[in-house]
């Protein structure tokens, strides 16, 4: 009895949200997924580097531009741009954790070299 | 799907999908700028380091790309927006997988340049080591030659100043009969005649010869390369008389010293009579200072 009052209660409450919005639900599990992927990006180190914070750029657009449409109702329009988003964003960090993992190597190498040259003299 | 496993292969089926795609609409349709970029990037991650080293990245980036494709299959001519955003959403994660790769690589060298690192410290440790016991071993070899030779010095410095020693003693025994004085022309050893002769004799007398073994002695152990006896009387009697007196009397010196061990050949003896005064002639006391003989040592 209990589970079929919540499915009714959900299947009322998701029509309601389908209603106002006119078409595609709010795309809220998007909005998170993309959100977050941005945050990971910051933590991971893309403002650092150029081609990183380009990406990540990108995806706080695609997310503005989603909350706006989101405002229109054009909830499926806005579910793409956050899907675009998360992809942005995703590919921000891997430019930083590859950034960050080259200047790592350049550094081994040069503390390398510097004792080789070291143990020479 | 195991011809999926390898890249290229991948990429064949990817082409061929897309020609099965323009062979069903029969018409010569150009994808979409988006899905050709999202190829060319798929490309390029495949051929990359992803594909050993981030594979499962790189396979996520397929299937996105195969999305896109399947989607623009349904839609050549790319009417719907969703046809464009899965080529964009390709194209990045094609993008990602290439970039993890090439982090995964850089990680890798970092790791091998971090264990060279180690490997040559320890090496360089171990042969410091090294280089250190070798350094050591030649420094006692150095030490011990440094003490040998101080040993030496010590030794040659010791047997000098006992020598000096032994010569301060025997002028100290002389006082009362000799001064010590150094001049220009050398060490001056004054003895006075009263303590050496008897008036107007030239044979030493015996208190004399002891004194006299006693400088002998103190001179041999202090070198000298010269010496000159000069006798010396006071101006009373005949010039003649005088000189041949100072001359006899620095002989009978000269001739003590040689037999007791000193160089004949380095000791010479003059005559100088009254002419080099050291006191007044005039009174009993000057006279006895000027009758004295002088050893003039030259070292």
């Amino acid at each position: 009895m209990v589970r079929q009052t919540m499915f009714v209660t959900c299947a009322v409450m998701i029509g309601a949200a389908q209603m106002a919005c006119g078409g595609a639900a709010v795309p809220h599990a998007e909005m998170s997924t993309a959100q977050a992927a941005v945050r990971a990006a910051e933590v991971g180190g893309a403002p650092e580097y150029p081609q990183a914070e380009l990406r990540l750029k990108h995806a706080n657009e695609k997310i503005a531009e989603a909350e706006s449409l989101i405002k229109e109702g054009a909830n499926e329009s806005a579910q793409r741009k956050l899907r675009q988003a998360e992809s942005d964003a995703e590919l921000a960090l891997s430019l930083a954790l590859k950034e960050q993992a080259k200047k790592d190597a350049a550094q081994a190498l040069k503390r390398i070299k510097l004792l080789m040259e070291e143990t020479k003299s | 799907m195991k011809a999926f496993a390898s890249s290229r292969l991948g990429l064949s089926a990817v082409a061929l999908v897309s020609l099965a795609a323009l062979t069903a609409c029969g018409k010569q349709a150009v994808p979409p700028p988006e899905l050709m970029a999202a190829r060319q990037a798929y490309e390029d991650a495949a051929a990359g380091p992803a594909a050993e080293l981030a594979p499962a990245k790189l396979d996520t980036a397929k299937q996105a790309l195969t999305e896109a494709e399947n989607a623009w299959k349904e839609d050549p001519k790319a009417k719907e927006e969703e046809t464009l955003v899965l080529a964009y959403i390709a194209e990045r994660r094609a993008l990602t997988s290439a970039a993890i790769g090439e982090a995964a690589k850089a990680r890798a060298e970092r790791i091998k340049l971090d264990e060279e690192y180690m490997e040559l410290q320890a090496k360089r440790a171990s042969m410091t080591a090294e280089e250190l016991d070798r350094v050591r071993a030649r420094l006692a070899i150095e030490t011990n030659k440094a003490a040998q030779k101080e040993a030496e010095l010590q030794k040659e410095r010791a047997a000098r100043e006992a020598a000096e020693k032994r010569l301060s003693a025997a002028v100290a025994s002389l006082a009362e009969m000799a001064s010590v004085k150094e001049e220009a022309r050398g060490m001056v050893i004054t003895l006075n005649g009263s303590v050496l002769f008897k008036t107007g004799e030239f044979q030493l007398l015996p208190i004399a010869k002891t004194k006299l073994d006693e400088v002998a002695k103190a001179l041999s152990d202090q070198g000298y390369k010269k010496i000159v006896i000069e006798g010396h009387t006071d101006s009373r009697g005949s010039i003649k008389d005088n000189e041949k007196l100072s001359l006899l009397r620095a002989t009978s010196v000269r001739e003590h010293l040689v037999s007791q061990g000193l160089d004949a050949n380095k000791i010479q003896a003059v005559g100088l009579a009254a002419t080099r005064p050291l006191d007044t002639n005039d009174t009993p006391e000057g006279r006895a200072n000027n009758r004295r003989v002088e050893l003039i040592v030259n070292n």
